[in-house]
């Protein structure tokens, strides 16, 4: 009797806890820390739907698995939770291989961004170097750079989400640097102002053909004075502008080189800058120009036209407020060749393909 | 027959009061939530990503097991249970780490903003030395608004430190030093050139 009671309950512990367990399949690990895997490559931030969907995925089959664990030993069967996860697996696989592609092409669309970005910055400090302009340009363009460098960094450290913020952000900074800029480039590129400059540059040419006199021709863009005879190029010397030298002068202290044809009304031979021409600006045109930039609000009405524009010496890298500078044995040359009398002409630039021209179309 | 109705009934009744009488930890659960939570709330997504991803990890495990064991007759939380309180005492240990994580980020992005400044000085220090006059070369002009730009940068980063985004601050500083370098190259340059 004993022995059938024994027997009866050995039956039941066996019904109940199973003689052994069948272990957990081995997908169920895999796919445990493949998603770990997934997470730290960046899924979240990169495939937010798809590592949703995989996480979901994962989820169900936990819970069927949860719900074999459940179940009596003997009654357990992991083949469809070993098949779902291996599916999982499967699609966990994919999933890293997409981030991974994704994170490539991220990387190059980067690489291209930080690139042209790099190249719009240079030709903006090249343009304001150029035309001595863009103390507030120039500020934004650094911005700009260091948005830049911030960038690159974080593209060098996977964080691409990061670098695209940042990149993001460079067009403002960007747009407001050729913004300030631009009233002075787009002159340099307008086609009707650098015919009106031409037709300047050929009149002064003329005039030194017919009376077989000297012309003085200076032009911004390339930073030179050239001084005609007969009609023909004679010296041709590098000078400095205005500290706003690229601008057309309006009125006194705006530190820019006035345009026009002018003549030299006097020679000084004690300057304080070595040697100096004095030259008639305002001019008629001038003064038109000063009263209607005042008319229409352009300037203060308080503010004076200046005068004491002068072609002089004092090394022509100097930077001045307005006048033409030259290195002090070519002021000399040139003081010794002209008289007062000599015409002056100053304009922009002369060429329609100038180098302000060709690049602002890249910009 | 009456003996073999008694034993059974006892061991029935054994199993009963050892196993189906468990309770789910529900508090233990909400316990190690609220600790990870804790970690979250100091910060730890920032200072401690991949610990706070393993203790959710650790947890859903842990709540997988109170699963596993609620849909079973014979139920037995004591490995949820140990789960749990492995869970719980990490974040905990996390938590009190984090401090000290942050004042190093603090110290780290002071740092950089320090010697983001002394390389923007002597950037300065550079431009000082430019040639003075009634104007200088237009490069060195330039080079002041560069400068005047990178010290800008430096404002924003000691406001990121301020607002405590300690990691956010260390970059833009680290950018403006390497910036710095390369402007004080360009002064040398430029220099060098005008000489």
């Amino acid at each position: 009797m004993h022995g059938k009671i024994c027997a009866f309950l050995i039956l039941c512990h066996v019904i109940l806890y199973g003689c052994n367990t069948a272990p957990v399949p081995p997908e169920v690990a895999i796919a445990e820390t493949q998603e770990h895997e997934i997470w730290r490559a960046g899924a979240n931030f990169y495939m937010p739907a798809e590592y949703k969907a995989h996480k979901a995925a994962l989820r169900t089959a936990k819970d069927h698995l949860i719900k074999q664990q459940s179940r009596l030993s003997l009654f357990r069967d992991y083949e469809p939770v070993r098949k779902e996860f291996g599916d999982i697996i499967s699609g966990g696989n994919g999933l890293l291989n997409q981030i991974q592609e994704y994170k490539r092409t991220k990387l190059a669309s980067i690489v291209a961004q930080i690139t042209y970005f790099q190249n719009r910055i240079d030709t903006l400090k090249k343009l304001t170097l150029l035309i001595n302009e863009g103390r507030a340009a120039r500020r934004q363009l650094m911005s700009a750079e260091l948005l830049l460098t911030e960038a690159q960094r974080f593209a060098e450290k996977g964080k691409y989400s990061d670098a695209e913020k940042k990149l993001k952000i460079i067009p403002i900074y960007a747009a407001s640097a050729s913004e300030a800029i631009s009233p002075v480039l787009n002159r340099y590129a307008d086609r009707n102002q650098i015919s009106k400059w031409r037709t300047w540059a050929n009149e002064t040419i003329e005039v030194s053909r017919e009376k077989g006199s000297y012309s003085i021709f200076v032009s911004k863009i390339d930073r030179q004075l050239v001084l005609y005879k007969n009609g023909r190029p004679y010296k041709t010397y590098t000078v400095g502008l205005g500290k706003n030298g690229f601008h057309d002068k309006l009125h006194a202290g705006d530190l820019a080189t006035p345009e026009g044809k002018y003549y030299i009304t006097k020679k000084l031979p004690r300057s304080k800058y070595y040697r100096a021409l004095l030259i008639n600006y305002p001019n008629e045109e001038d003064v038109r120009q000063f009263a209607r930039a005042k008319k229409n609000g352009l300037i203060s009405k308080r503010a004076g036209i200046g005068g004491l524009i002068e072609i002089h010496g004092g090394g022509k890298e100097g930077m001045t407020y307005g006048c033409i500078a030259m290195d002090d044995h070519h002021i000399q040359e040139l003081y010794n060749l002209v008289n007062v009398g000599t015409p002056v002409t100053i304009v922009g630039a002369i060429d329609y393909d100038n180098i302000i021209s060709s690049t602002i179309k890249d910009l | 027959m009456k003996r073999l109705f008694l034993s059974l009934t006892v061991t029935l009744a054994m199993l009963f009061v050892l196993t189906s009488c468990a309770k789910q930890p529900t508090q233990e659960m909400n316990d190690s939530k609220a600790a990870i939570d804790a970690v979250i709330a100091d910060g730890g997504e920032k200072y401690a990503n991949e610990e706070v991803k393993a203790l959710n990890d650790q947890l859903t495990a842990a709540t997988d097991e109170v699963k596993v064991q609620d849909g079973k007759f014979f139920k037995n939380y004591d490995k949820a249970k140990e789960m749990l309180a492995k869970v719980k005492a990490d974040a905990d240990a996390l938590k009190a780490e984090i401090p000290a994580r942050k004042e190093k980020a603090k110290n780290d992005a002071t740092a950089a903003l320090d010697a983001a400044k002394t390389a923007v000085t002597d950037a300065k220090a550079l431009l000082a030395k430019a040639p003075k006059g009634k104007g200088t070369k237009a490069d060195i002009e330039a080079m002041k608004a560069d400068v005047a730009g990178l010290e800008a940068s430096l404002t924003e980063a000691e406001g990121l430190i301020a607002s405590e985004d300690y990691m956010a601050a260390t970059d833009k500083a680290n950018a403006a030093k390497d910036k710095a370098a390369q402007v004080a190259e360009q002064i040398n340059q430029a220099m060098a050139k005008k000489k």
